[in-house]
């Protein structure tokens, strides 16, 4: 975790890096009165490396991902709870007693 | 709902607990939110924490829950000296409390004193004439001691004023279905389809009260709910795959006579009859041929 959140947050940095860079370069051709046609290539590649490790972060800090369909094996309905409001006493097991020494001792 | 992980770590605790390896609270209180009726196991471990007083002084206030929770374990195991000294406990502690005096009157009816219980049950609802509890109490009452159709009585003047419980809609369908008044069981069932639409078991319940009651109508509806039950399970559920079998082949007879349309009923039996195939050979691969004759002759006869 604590790994995910250091390589999520150098890509926050290196994002904004880029988006500096990119602002730089901006100034730079108001400058000398070119137009802007887009970023140089080192400031696309840093881009890409940025939105690689922040993906790379976004999918590993929260942990593990559950499954979300009702029929997976870890969803499934196994058995309903038993209507314990209505629940009686005098079933069958009467006839067989828990062995229960213990009584409520204090 | 128990979900499959939410049984298996109550398994795991369970058997932690057995041999000895501490978690028992943890275990105790999976049981009470699953709602699961464990009470030989709730009766020794939570009298093994409540007996020692440094694991009950730990709990803090959840002890006065832990006491409720071996009490009614302890009336469902009949070792009712035990759920009699819960119960003092609890009622020298909230002296004016109905959930204590609800808890008393369980215990009459646990020993069997149901003149004593009634009267107590009806005393407490003079206080709290809309306490649900008391009213379902009233209910197991009438059915424990053999009265059906008085708990039938109690349940439907319950259901009247509350009309969106679940739980008793499901008693009711259950009760009915007991008594083989299927007609009234299928409209219980569907008000609790109503109001859980996506638990398949309760599909798959209509669908076998429906395809009980016979006639060309309810088959076919009940044809549509097994599917609904295949759907929400994933093809995993065997009895609505031969539901659906059974449920074609006995439309087919039904409208024998009449004009012949196999549109897609036959293809819906053909696509079920082969996930039962392949669901026996992975699973129990020695009872396959008796499985190829039985939907061989249910083919054959429609």
């Amino acid at each position: 975790m604590g790994l995910g959140f250091t390589i999520g947050f150098i890509g926050v940095l290196i994002l904004f890096h880029a988006a500096y860079s990119t602002i730089q370069y901006r100034t730079l051709l108001k400058i000398t009165e070119e137009e802007f046609s887009g970023s140089p290539l080192i400031v696309v590649i840093e881009l890409t490396l940025g939105l690689l490790l922040c993906t790379w972060a976004a999918l590993n800090v929260p942990g593990k991902f559950l499954c979300i369909l009702p029929d997976s094996d870890e969803n499934r309905i196994v058995s309903l709870p038993g209507n314990l409001d209505f629940m009686i006493f005098n079933h069958r097991g009467k006839i067989f007693p828990v062995e229960m020494n213990e009584r409520l001792r204090h | 709902m128990v979900t499959k992980t939410e049984e298996s770590e109550l398994k795991n605790l369970e058997i932690q607990v057995d041999n000895g390896g501490g978690g028992a609270w943890e275990y105790l209180s999976l049981v009470r939110k699953l709602k699961v009726r464990r009470s030989d196991k709730v009766l020794k471990h939570g009298l093994s924490i409540l007996n020692d007083s440094k694991l009950r002084s730990k709990l803090g206030a959840d002890e006065w829950t832990l006491y409720e929770q071996v009490a009614v374990a302890a009336m469902d195991c009949q070792c009712l000296d035990v759920a009699q000294d819960c119960t003092k406990a609890l009622r020298k502690r909230f002296s004016e409390s109905k959930r204590v005096g609800r808890l008393e009157a369980m215990l009459l009816e646990a020993k069997g004193s149901w003149e004593k219980a009634e009267k107590a049950y009806s005393s407490l609802l003079e206080d709290n004439p809309l306490d649900q509890i008391i009213h379902k109490r009233r209910v197991a009452m009438a059915k424990a001691q053999g009265n059906i159709s008085g708990a039938i009585e109690w349940l439907n003047k319950y259901l009247e004023i509350f009309m969106a419980d679940h739980d008793a809609w499901r008693e009711l369908a259950e009760i009915y279905s007991s008594l083989q008044m299927y007609k009234q069981a299928a409209f219980c069932y569907e008000e609790v389809i109503l109001a859980q639409p996506t638990v398949p078991l309760y599909h798959l319940a209509y669908a076998d009260v429906l395809y009980t009651l016979g006639g060309l109508e309810n088959v076919q509806t009940a044809k549509k709910y097994y599917a609904s039950t295949i759907d929400l399970t994933g093809g995993k559920n065997t009895r609505a795959l031969f539901g659906i079998c059974l449920c074609t082949s006995a439309i087919a007879q039904l409208t024998k006579g009449k004009n012949k349309e196999d549109k897609e009923g036959s293809q819906l039996q053909s696509l079920a009859a082969k996930a039962l195939e392949r669901d026996y050979k992975q699973r129990a691969p020695d009872k396959l041929p008796q499985l190829t004759t039985a939907l061989k002759s249910l083919t054959l006869s429609s």
